[in-house]
Formats: C-alpha cells, structure tokens, sequence
C-alpha cells in the first residue's frame, strides 16, 4: 500500500477518548486521533495529522501550524468544514453526501481533495 | 435508594417543565415519594403547571437566606399524598441561587423522598450549572429539530464536563405524528446517530398537553390522551419495566427500528 502520511510522523499523537460533543474542542500541537464521533458543533485543531474513528460531523483544521501535508482521515467523513494548513474545505450546501466507507482528504494541487480510504474506491461527486 | 434527577436541554421551551411535572405526578400517581424544584429562579412556571401557584409563601432562596426551613417552603398537592413542590422566587434573578446552595438542598431532600426531580432552566450559565450541580442523573429533553439536538448534544458535553453525570436518558417531545407519516420530520434514528442516548420516550405533539397546562392538572393524569399515555410509560421506564414505544407510524419497520434503539428489540 502507498503512504498515506506525507509528513508530522514523529510528533506527538493525543488519544481523544469517545465523542466529542457540540461546543467540546480539542487543541493539540502533534496528531490527534478520536476514538469515536466529532458532532457537529465540535472541533478540533491539530498541528499534524487528525484521525476519526467514528463520524465526523464537525469541524476539523490538520496541519494548523501550516503543514500542508497533514491529513484528515474518518471512518465516515460529513464534516462541517475541513481544513488543512491554509486550505478549507466546507460541505456542499444541500448536497447530502453518504459515503459509506472511510475517507481521507488532503491537499492536492492547491484544493482539499477527498478519497476512499484505503485508496481504491471513488468519492461520487465532487469534494 | 432515592434518586436526584435533573430536567435539562439547552433550547429554551421544548418541554422541560411539562416533563419535570409530568413524571413528578406519573411516578407519585404510583405511590412514589417525589418531590419537584423548580431551579428556574426570576422565570419560574412549575408552580402554575401544578397548579399551585396560590399557595407559595416561601420558596429556595428563602431557604438559602434562611428565613424558613427547608420544610415550611416544601408545597404539598391537592391531589397526590405522595407529591411536593419547592418553588423557587419570581423576585429575584439566577445569581441567587448557587451551586453549593443546590447541592445542600438536593442532599437534604434526598433524606425524605425517593426522587428528587429538579426543573432546569434554559441555557448553560449560571443557572443551568446550579440546577445541574445537585444532581446525580439527567433527562435530556428536545424536539426533533436540528437546533434543538445541536444543543442537547451540548448539553449533554457539559453535564458530564462540570457535573460528572454520564448517560443522561434522552425524551423527544412534540412529535408531529402527520410529519412523520409524511417523512418531512427528522427521525428517531437520525437524533440516536449524534447523541447515542438511551431513549426514554417520545411523547406526541398533543393540544391536550396545552389544556392540561393552563388547568394545572399535568396531562399524565388524563387517561384518554395519547399524550398522558406517552407520560405514563416514560413513568415505568424509569421504574425499569421494559415498555415498548407506541406506534406513531404505521410504516412497515419504523416500530422494530425504534425498537433498536430503546434496546428492547
Ligand atoms: N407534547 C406537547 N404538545 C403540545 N404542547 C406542548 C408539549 N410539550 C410542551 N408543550 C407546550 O410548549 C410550551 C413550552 O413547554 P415548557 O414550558 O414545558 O418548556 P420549557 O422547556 O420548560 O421552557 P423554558 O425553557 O422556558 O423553561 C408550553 O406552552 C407547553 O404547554
Ligand atoms: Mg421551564
């Protein structure tokens, strides 16, 4: 399998133990991984790379320091808004998106891009 | 065992005063020993769903000021041995209760009354933090909008934050049956994905709760409404009987989803 982690592999990871809740936000200068959902309303900001093992209804900014390598990978990916480094991504207004596989965006060619995690699999629609 | 429940949700006016007083007289309609405070200190309705607004003559912040005893402000009901209220002041504002003072109360109520069920109200300041700060479990009230669940999602974040009260049981009030039989109304299942709460019931959009309301005479003693029914089994939920959901929906797989949901299926 290719890498997916184009960088902040050696920094500190934080362990956010279940869901984060509307109004709960998570601030942490190395990775963070979230071992349940981000609800719509939360947020959490990380100097490296973000992982949510649930859903993530929220809002998620990877890379904050300016890493344009960071990624954001979820188990289900309905975020809010997605940011990495200096990039935002929001959902499509309207559009109701139900990938029902993991998925990981990141920055490709100036754009926050969104892909089937593992790779493989295609996102129908555009990001 | 006695139990101190609060009655929250954030949004204002879902229902958390028509629940508080609802299970109040539900559970002392069964020959519990209940007594119901109002933490809505300058906004205070529980009296007047109760029907006992004409009886107050000291509330909660007598007892902080200590100008009563805790039992002279306690009011009991026309209608049910086993029912008392404690009203809080109309007078004054939220600051004049605090946490510390709540958590007194609710200690000394709990010597007396097998379920101490308290009126939360609106927001998550200093009123809300006081109303919670006694409490050892919670009822998360919505209606099924988005704005509401955002809030009772945060909510239930902040119970757990500064009160340290886990799995609060969730009720969804003012169901519009047409609304759901249309599917134009956010789903039970949808509610259950963000707040993952154990459901305690959902009670109908019903004008026999308005009635009831300005009667004071709580709609769970009304043995004709589907609303008063929907009360009553909440009532032995909370006592551990394993009611199923009434079927607002005649769609095929609506009432096995919900069952799902509840943990009976
Ligand atoms: N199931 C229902 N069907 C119809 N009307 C209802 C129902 N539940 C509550 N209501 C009405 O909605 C209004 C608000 O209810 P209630 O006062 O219990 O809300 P609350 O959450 O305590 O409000 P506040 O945040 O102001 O304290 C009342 O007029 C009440 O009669
Ligand atoms: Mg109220």
């Amino acid at each position: 399998m290719q890498h997916v982690l184009g960088g902040a592999k050696d920094v500190p990871t934080m362990l956010v133990d279940g869901v984060l809740r509307s109004g709960q936000s998570i601030n942490f200068e190395g990775n963070v991984v979230v071992l349940g959902d981000v609800n719509p309303g939360a947020q959490v900001t990380a100097g490296g790379n973000v992982i949510v093992m649930g859903v993530l209804r929220g809002t998620v900014h990877a890379g904050a320091a300016g890493n344009e390598q960071a990624v954001i990978v979820a188990f289900r990916l309905r975020p809010t808004q997605l940011r990495i480094a200096n990039y935002i991504a929001r959902s499509p207004d309207g559009e109701d998106f139900n990938p029902n596989q993991p998925e990981i965006a990141r920055v490709r060619d100036g754009t926050v891009v969104i892909e089937a995690f593992p790779p493989g699999g295609e996102r129908q629609g555009k990001k | 065992m006695s139990e101190v429940i609060v009655v929250t949700s954030g949004k204002g006016g879902v229902g958390k005063t028509t629940v508080t007083a609802n299970i109040g007289c539900g559970l002392a309609m069964l020959g519990h020993k209940v007594v119901l405070v109002d933490a809505d200190t300058g906004l205070r309705n529980l009296d007047v769903v109760l029907g006992m607004e004409n009886r107050i003559v000291f509330d909660l912040t007598d007892v902080i000021e200590e100008k009563c005893r805790l039992r002279q402000a306690l009011i009991k009901d026309r209608r049910f041995e086993e029912l008392f209220m404690l009203p809080t002041a109309q007078t004054k504002d939220k600051s004049a209760v605090t946490a510390k003072d709540m958590q007194n109360i609710c200690a000394q109520l709990r010597e007396h009354f097998d379920y101490v069920i308290i009126d939360c109200p609106a927001g998550i300041e200093q009123g809300f933090q006081s109303a919670v700060a006694g409490a050892e479990k919670a009822i998360v009230v919505t209606v099924p909008e988005v704005a509401a669940v955002r809030d009772a999602d945060r909510v239930v974040g902040l119970l757990e934050a500064k009160a340290e009260i886990h799995d609060p049981k969730l009720i969804i009030n003012r169901l519009r049956v047409q609304m759901v039989q249309r599917g134009d109304m956010m789903t039970l299942e949808d509610m259950h994905d963000i707040l993952g709460l154990e459901l305690l019931g959902v009670i109908p959009d019903d004008e026999r709760v308005v009635v009831a309301t300005n009667r004071g005479e709580p709609v769970v003693t009304d043995e004709d409404s589907i609303s008063g029914r929907a009360f009553r089994h909440i009532v032995r939920r909370m006592l551990g009987e394993p009611v199923p959901l009434m079927n607002f929906d005649h769609r095929e797989g609506f009432l096995s989803r919900l069952r799902k949901i509840m943990g009976l299926g």
